[in-house]
């Protein structure tokens, strides 16, 4: 069997761009590899925004030696060829300089792309849009979703249009809260303490901060904006139990188990998500969290019915997880946010629902290929007259 | 090219040097490992040199003749004016590694001769403390099981006395002397495992520990390749009998060849019992394993935590023993309660993602797939992994030994099949195609990518048995 070719691309200019690479390689390329079906690229962004492509960085103890950045300043940087299709160029000797004249400059045609970037320029539809423009199949959701989702504020004015319960928020851009400062203060003084303040665009709780009274108010949003010219100012759920629900699939659905983070610290932080318990080094772990969360069948089932709704408004396709809030003193569930490209897949939920590291990967790809083939058969191009009617100077 | 110009790699000297002491020194089953290596680079594979006195000797002593073959093939080329001088380098040059081989032969035959008075020395010593010694002995030898029957009588037999026995796998004359050296002198029972690589070991084994109770764990293809035949391995294992001469022997009445060879008056045991203690509803999980053993009026409710009916026989030879030597039903009961999983032996291990792991990777003969096999077939609605490279040292019998096994997977229905690539796994793969195995075989070309890959394959519920590891020498 002829071994599909997998470039699996991470890192990035982004906050997040650590977990981006922990995500990359658990479970992302190890499945790959695992499954013995996918010749795998990695391709690494680094912070700086230079792209490497090497299959040493197939291997995570790559990324954990102190030097690592140093290691691939030797290397030469891979280069793309969007030419219907992804190609990458993997440089070897210049024509000039080889004493043969033969050149080794290799070209690897690329079947599917698996991004794995977390985060701005990444998870936010940049990525995507390229991808797009290179004509090649990806996995996960496709631009506009990503970019939808990507924007805490702009998900919940979507899903609130389409009657999708979430709290009550007020959104500001740094340039707008700069100009009419009062203003906002004055709209999240309606809200009720204690809030929550996030920049829009960044995940894992980066930038966040629970506000318990307007004291620390201002000072959370000069933290949010610290990482984001957007802000988000939302109203915190008291005697809340929070959960999530990793979903995969295109036009039918399939979830994994409701989640229930088990909160350390005052809120779900990226200590908390990434770096706490565990031993196995699986990225995710699942000391931090109840699999399945113990709450009634009734809200479970309204999670998955609001979670499906969710995933459709913004159209992911893919893969995405959707965070709940849900409200013990009134029973009634939120949604919080969207995350296109949750860390590590969710794989260790997957697993416990009984899908494998290797079978989630797999059907990610083909999701991926049977969305790429739907959009093939529509049609972007069609004749027109009107290069023909514009006036002025005709070719001859 | 790449394996060839391995030898001329600095690192080959280590690579050989490891060897040797994973091989322990005997220059047999060095050359069997050296004639079948290609890259003497990946040599260090599971395990890496441990430096020791000897080996650093043999290290040191390895450059430093490298070090003058090549001044000398150099000197040559320097020196010498004659136009043979350069296939003369050449030749010097391309045959030093071999050359090398040759010294450190002679080096381990050298040592050995040194060794002789030294070993002799000790066991003599060792001879002369046990002779002493009041504790009651008991020997265990057989092709498998001999270090689960074992921990079973340590076990067991430690809720009622002062129990000892050698750690590891202490079973030749050497490792037993160091082990007798290290008794305090007030243990009242003392349980030995008597290690069988070539004919005449058992006999000599068994005049140093002088046994009061003699075991045979049974007898197969293991060590079949040092043997050279089952009929070889068998007469060895028996020597013990021939120890005991009129006294009776336990024997593994679950192994047909030992059966076959058990005398009158010799203790068959098995599922059913042991002596006077009978069997009844036996039963098996994951959890461990749960019986009756009925003497008559006494009864003991046994539950032990170890996996698998075929440990059913090793425990009720150790209740019979027990009984025998005074230890009461009571403490007979919380002696095999006591007994759990060793490691590495069907070894369960549960790891976050709700994956049970068994793993038997220093089980490595046929009668033990059968009874793992068994096991694994038992366990009903999860999904059932069975990884292996398949055994080593099954001589003449590895097609046979190989395609059983796969046959026996299939018959088993064991969901899926891993398999590491070398010379014997494709017999499996054989035997499971001949038996229409209608699960899914997957394949590695290292056992250490298996391991690293199974994690994303397998889900919560699975079991999954690692079974046999090849060390490096058979890599």
């Amino acid at each position: 069997m002829t071994k599909k070719t997998v470039a699996v691309i991470f890192g990035g200019r982004s906050a997040e761009h650590d977990v981006s690479i922990i995500t990359a390689h658990i479970p992302i390329i190890d499945s790959l590899t695992a499954s013995g079906n996918f010749d795998v690229w990695p391709i690494y962004i680094t912070k700086e925004g230079d792209w490497y492509a090497d299959k040493v960085m197939n291997d995570l103890s790559f990324f954990k030696q102190s030097n690592y950045t140093d290691v691939l300043k030797g290397k030469k940087k891979v280069h793309l060829l969007f030419d219907n299709g992804l190609e990458l160029i993997l440089p070897g000797f210049p024509r000039w300089a080889s004493p043969t004249g033969f050149s080794r400059e290799r070209k690897v045609r690329i079947d599917v792309v698996f991004p794995a970037m977390h985060g701005t320029y990444g998870e936010d539809g940049s990525l995507m849009g390229l991808l797009r423009m290179a004509q090649v199949p990806f996995v996960g959701c496709d631009m506009a979703a990503s970019a939808v989702a990507m924007d805490k504020a702009f998900t919940k004015q979507v899903l609130l249009a389409e009657g999708v319960p979430v709290v009550p928020f007020v959104w500001f851009t740094k340039s707008g809260y700069e100009k009419a400062q009062q203003s906002f203060l004055d709209k999240i003084a309606k809200l009720k303490y204690p809030l929550f303040v996030k920049p829009v665009h960044l995940g894992s709780s980066v930038g966040m901060t629970k506000v318990k009274d307007k004291k620390g108010l201002e000072n959370a949003i000069e933290v949010a904006f610290h990482y984001d010219d957007k802000v988000l100012v939302e109203e915190g759920v008291e005697n809340l139990t929070e959960v999530t629900l990793p979903i995969i699939g295109n036009e039918t659905v399939e979830f994994a188990h409701v989640e229930r983070p088990l909160n350390k610290s005052e809120f779900f932080d990226f200590n908390d998500k990434y770096l706490s318990g565990g031993k196995q080094g699986s990225g995710m772990h699942t000391q931090y969290s109840e699999i399945p969360a113990t709450i009634s069948e009734v809200q479970a089932t309204q999670v998955r019915e609001l979670g499906e709704k969710t995933y459709r408004t913004l159209g992911c396709t893919g893969i995405a997880r959707v965070d709940f809030l849900i409200d013990n003193a009134t029973q009634k569930v939120f949604v919080n946010e969207v995350n296109t490209l949750p860390g590590s897949l969710y794989v260790h939920n997957w697993k416990k629902k009984g899908v494998s590291g290797v079978e989630l990967i797999t059907k990610l790809v083909s999701l991926a290929e049977e969305r790429f083939a739907a959009e093939q058969g529509l049609t972007h191009t069609f004749s027109s007259e009107i290069l023909k009617r514009v006036s002025g100077s005709k070719v001859q | 090219m790449k394996n060839l110009l391995s030898r001329y790699h600095p690192r080959y000297v280590r690579s050989l040097v490891y060897m040797m002491q994973a091989s322990e020194y005997h220059i047999r089953d060095f050359l069997r490992w050296f004639w079948r290596t290609r890259d003497f680079l990946r040599v260090e594979q599971r395990k890496s040199l441990v430096k020791t006195p000897k080996s650093l000797l043999f290290l040191i002593a390895g450059y430093a003749v490298l070090f003058f073959l090549y001044v000398f093939a150099f000197g040559m080329l320097v020196v010498a004016e004659e136009s043979w001088k350069y296939p003369a380098f050449l030749l010097t040059a391309f045959v030093a590694p071999y050359l090398l081989v040759d010294f450190f032969i002679g080096l381990m035959v050298l040592s050995r001769i040194v060794q002789i008075p030294v070993e002799y020395g000790i066991l003599v010593h060792a001879k002369r403390k046990l002779k002493a010694h009041k504790g009651f002995r008991i020997a265990i030898a057989g092709s498998f099981g001999k270090t689960s029957m074992r921990e079973i009588l340590k076990t067991v037999l430690g809720a009622g006395k002062r129990v000892a026995a050698p750690p590891g796998s202490y079973n030749t004359p050497l490792g037993i002397s160091s082990f007798i050296r290290s008794l305090g002198g007030d243990e009242e029972i003392l349980v030995f495992e008597l290690g069988e690589y070539y004919p005449g070991d058992i006999r000599r084994l068994c005049k140093l520990v002088a046994p009061d109770i003699g075991i045979i764990t049974g007898v197969n293809e293991a060590h079949l390749a040092k043997f050279g035949s089952i009929g070889e391995t068998r007469k060895t294992i028996f020597e013990l009998a021939g120890y005991f001469r009129d006294r009776p022997l336990y024997i593994n009445g679950e192994n047909i060849l030992a059966r076959t060879y058990a005398r009158t008056g010799d203790i068959l045991y098995s599922r059913a019992g042991a002596g006077e203690w009978r069997v009844e509803d036996a039963k098996a999980s994951l959890k461990g394993t749960l019986f009756m053993l009925r003497n008559g009026p006494q009864r003991i409710q046994a539950e032990s935590h170890l996996l698998g009916l075929h440990q059913v026989g090793p425990l009720s030879v150790a209740a019979d023993i027990a009984c025998k030597l005074g230890i009461s039903t009571e403490r007979i009961g919380l002696g095999i309660q006591r007994t759990k999983p060793f490691e590495h032996r069907l070894e369960p291990k549960t790891d976050t993602a709700g994956v049970i792991t068994l793993d038997d990777s220093y089980n490595g003969n046929p009668d033990g797939v059968r009874a793992v096999l068994e096991f694994l077939s038992s366990l009903k609605n999860v999904r059932r992994w069975y990884l292996t490279p398949g055994l080593v040292e099954m001589g003449a019998k590895k097609e046979e030994v190989h395609m059983d096994i796969g046959r026996e997977l299939a018959r088993a229905h064991i969901d899926k099949v891993v398999l590491i690539r070398n010379s014997v796994t494709p017999l499996i793969e054989k035997g499971l195609q001949e038996e229409n195995y209608k699960g899914e075989i997957m394949w590695f070309d290292r056992a250490l990518d298996a391991f690293a890959a199974l994690p994303n394959l397998t889900v919560k519920g699975d079991v999954v048995v690692l079974q046999n590891d090849w060390p490096d020498q058979y890599a």
